[in-house]
């Protein structure tokens, strides 16, 4: 099967069927790529520690703790976490909230070597599904085509046993996350009005939108 | 508020009470007040509470956004279904293993490690929580009355045995403990559900107000959240605040100004105030002790749980109020010459009928006309909703006896609710958007009846980190329970429809027993020594100065939440209690 153009997409994708080929080319195409490839990551120390001199993203991480992240699995990521909640018309999305930078910590951090091991395989095979749907790596594509490459694996999420869609339900839980509880998640874009103190509770008569 | 450093032990107390939840709270409230010389046993710490329940922290200002750090777990669902306690293969990564309410930042604190308390058996999600006020520092905060439908049940449906109380046996005691705590709720003048004194009531939000519109022409009742909660303040009470309705209020943790009840601030302190309290944190009871020469209690043993040294205190009293299954565990420890099968236990009926309420059945559903109105604030509030029982009541349910209630609420959280909705992208942030506040769900709360064969004992291998036999399970739903399930589940759906609320999911699944932490009558009262433990005063028929004043003594679970009853049955023997001991009864 030859490569799709992004216009394939009208067509319904048999993400199964598919990822033979894509898997087939980004085995060529990652020996180019930034992205460490799947295979050598699951038993691997975590990339950031590998990285040369990977400085510290932000000024307040003067910790030394290593990040999860390499500075470039960090830009897929923002990338990522932006298609998953865009900015849009009222407030910023997943990279106003600093997504990424959650999602960092929280893989530095947990126990569970699964999970690690989901976001340092998935990261790359969604780097070549980009590669073979879109020829080019997700960071370069555009928002149409990255929301393109994700709309294939959220419409396949119960195909559980891939470990791209495995990688896409922790992504999109993570940023969900991550994203509502932010600043920019709770006041910018739901506008919590709790949290303060109230003289008065105000039920659905005082709001004068009662039916009688 | 000082903790006696160097708690004398050489002297004899007039009581000692075992645990400090809301019925160890209660009963040193009522017996300092009387002038008694009473000492407080807990066997957890002595938290610095505001520390832990940072009411009004953001999430974006704590280092896990308010969950869990990463090297902790807490049992989920399916974890309570596959595995065994005490949970060793495949959760050696965590550092501290919770129950499943120990999920939060807020609450990890409050609940025991698994790992230190194991138990055996049938499976139980067994929540624990061992500092100073137990469970009552996260309560749900639900607090309801018991009528003559749950203290008479056996004469309207011959099943199990009836309380050898009525219904105005405790009603001034309820109306002690409205009083002396704070209740908020609104008059309904329902014969199954009685009113307390209530302070002023939280009000309903627009889909709960169609809901109570919408079940109105069923004959059905809903109203707001009766919760343990002073809206109005409380003058004699220094520790507490009233609710300012600051919202966050769904968010698992307790109350940082205690407008919400809570053992310490509500009981405690005020009882150390007497100067008749002496409290002391992190002593673990092993025993009841009990004299040889007359059988009757001396006092109890202890394990401190920190230095792990063993002492004994003398005490002309013992109050067991370490919770339903914990004093049941205390007293099967408690085996001496005179009593071979535990203290308390001729009857043979302690750690018997066991029972509580089922939870599971429930239904979200979306109020169309709220959907992308602007955000409100809908959880500045203690709770919803309370939906109340319908069935058993007037007409004769084909299929099961008893009754349930619906827990509930709608509105937007400072976690919105619809972000499991499938997709992603600016549609799905949109949507969440404007669907946040237009959720409402509710979930039912089910009486489990009453059986003598669902019972706790002592496993005879496994023991806790203080080297004391753990609990082991023998307890099971029946078919009673199920098919009240699949009811709650047909009525939900009925009850959202009749309110023309879209429904998005409707579940009849049951949780895992022990899920709704109101486990109940492992010690009953009643007027028969062979088949009760305690009597209508939660006196032990067989050991005269033993009281238990934990949900153990209940006869059966109705399906109302049973703190304020506990407290309210509490208060009623510890009245009687200090009488006795003035005629020199005990």
């Amino acid at each position: 099967m030859a490569e799709r153009n992004p216009s394939d997409f009208e067509k319904e994708i048999d993400l199964r069927q598919d990822r033979r080929q894509w898997l087939k080319t980004s085995a060529v195409l990652l020996g180019a790529s930034l992205l460490p490839p799947a295979a050598e990551t699951s038993e691997a120390p975590p990339p950031a520690q590998s990285t040369p001199k990977a400085p510290p993203r932000h000024a307040h991480e003067t910790r030394a703790t290593a990040r999860f992240f390499t500075p470039e699995q960090h830009a897929m990521v923002d990338e990522l976490t932006e298609t998953i909640l865009p900015e849009d018309s009222r407030c910023g999305g997943a990279k106003a909230a600093r997504v990424t930078d959650f999602i960092d910590k929280t893989l530095r951090e947990t126990q569970d070597e699964e999970q690690k091991r989901t976001w340092r395989e998935g990261l790359p095979l969604v780097d070549s599904m980009s590669r073979h749907y879109n020829g080019k790596s997700f960071v370069d594509a555009s928002p149409e085509e990255r929301v393109a490459i994700l709309t294939v694996l959220s419409d396949n999420d119960r195909m559980t046993d891939l470990p791209e869609v495995r990688f896409f339900k922790d992504l999109k839980h993570l940023t969900i996350i991550g994203y509502y509880t932010s600043k920019v998640g709770i006041h910018d874009d739901l506008q919590y009005k709790g949290n303060r103190v109230l003289q008065e509770y105000t039920g659905c008569e005082d709001q004068g939108r009662a039916k009688t | 508020m000082t903790l006696d450093p160097e708690v004398d032990l050489s002297k004899t107390y007039d009581a000692v009470i075992v645990g400090s939840g809301a019925a160890g709270g209660m009963a040193a409230h009522v017996l300092t007040s009387k002038g008694m010389k009473v000492l407080l046993l807990e066997a957890g710490k002595k938290l610095d509470i505001e520390q832990e329940l940072r009411s009004m922290e953001w999430p974006y200002d704590n280092a896990n956004r308010g969950f869990l750090p990463p090297d902790s777990h807490s049992l989920n669902f399916n974890e309570y279904t596959i595995r065994r306690p005490p949970y060793g293969p495949g959760f050696e990564k965590s550092k501290h293993l919770y129950s499943y309410i120990g999920s939060s930042d807020y609450t990890k604190n409050i609940v025991v490690d698994e790992r230190e308390n194991p138990y055996s058996g049938t499976n139980y999600a067994w929540v624990r929580a061992r500092c100073l006020g137990g469970k009552t520092n996260i309560w749900g905060r639900l607090a309801l009355r018991l009528s003559d439908y749950d203290f008479k049940a056996k004469d309207r449906d011959g099943y199990g045995e009836n309380w050898p109380i009525s219904y105005s046996d405790i009603a001034p005691y309820y109306d002690k403990v409205d009083l002396y705590l704070g209740i908020t709720g609104v008059k309904e003048n329902l014969d199954y559900l009685p009113d307390s004194i209530f302070q002023r009531p939280t009000k309903l939000n627009c889909a709960e107000l169609t809901l109570k519109q919408g079940l109105q022409k069923m004959g059905r009742v809903l109203t707001q959240y009766r919760a343990g909660v002073t809206s109005d303040g409380l003058k004699h009470n220094k520790y507490r605040t009233r609710c300012y309705g600051r919202g966050a209020c769904s968010r698992k943790g307790g109350c940082d100004i205690h407008a919400a009840f809570d053992s310490p601030t509500g009981l405690i302190y005020p009882a150390m105030d007497t100067g008749n309290l002496t409290l002391r944190p992190n002593s673990t009871v092993r025993e009841v002790t009990v004299d040889p020469a007359t059988g009757k209690a001396s006092g109890v043993r202890f394990i401190d749980s920190q230095t792990m040294k063993d002492y004994r205190v003398k005490a002309r009293v013992v109050i067991v109020a370490a919770s339903t299954l914990e004093s049941a565990r205390l007293l099967l420890l408690s085996k001496s010459r005179q009593h071979p099968n535990g203290l308390a236990n001729s009857s043979g009926h302690l750690g018997h009928n066991f029972c509580e309420h089922v939870m599971g059945p429930g239904i979200t559903g979306r109020a169309k006309d709220l959907v992308g109105k602007p955000p409100t604030l809908d959880d500045g509030r203690p709770g919803g909703f309370y939906l109340t029982r319908f069935r058993n009541l007037k007409e004769k349910h084909p299929n099961f006896i008893r009754g349930y209630g619906f827990e509930g609420g709608s509105g937007s959280t400072m976690f919105p609710r619809g972000t499991d909705a499938r997709g992603f992208g600016a549609a799905f942030k949109e949507e969440v958007r404007r669907n946040h506040g237009a959720y409402i769900e509710m979930g039912g709360f089910g009486e489990v009846l009453s059986r003598y064969e669902n019972h706790v004992d002592l496993d005879p291998v496994v023991k806790d980190k203080w080297g004391i036999p753990a609990l082991r399970f023998h307890y099971k739903f029946g078919d009673n329970e199920r098919k009240m399930c699949e009811d709650m589940k047909e009525t939900a759906k009925e009850m959202f429809e009749a309110a023309g609320f879209e429904i998005l999911h409707v579940s009849d699944r049951m949780l895992t027993e022990g899920w709704s932490i109101h486990e109940l009558g492992t010690a009953r009262m009643g007027n028969d020594p062979k088949t009760s433990v305690l009597n209508q005063f939660e006196q032990s028929h067989d050991v005269k100065n033993l009281f238990v004043v934990d949900g153990s003594a209940f006869v059966n679970a109705s399906c109302q939440n049973p703190t304020w009853t506990i407290m309210a049955l509490c208060w009623r023997s510890c009245d009687y209690l200090a009488e006795e001991m003035k005629k020199g009864n005990l």
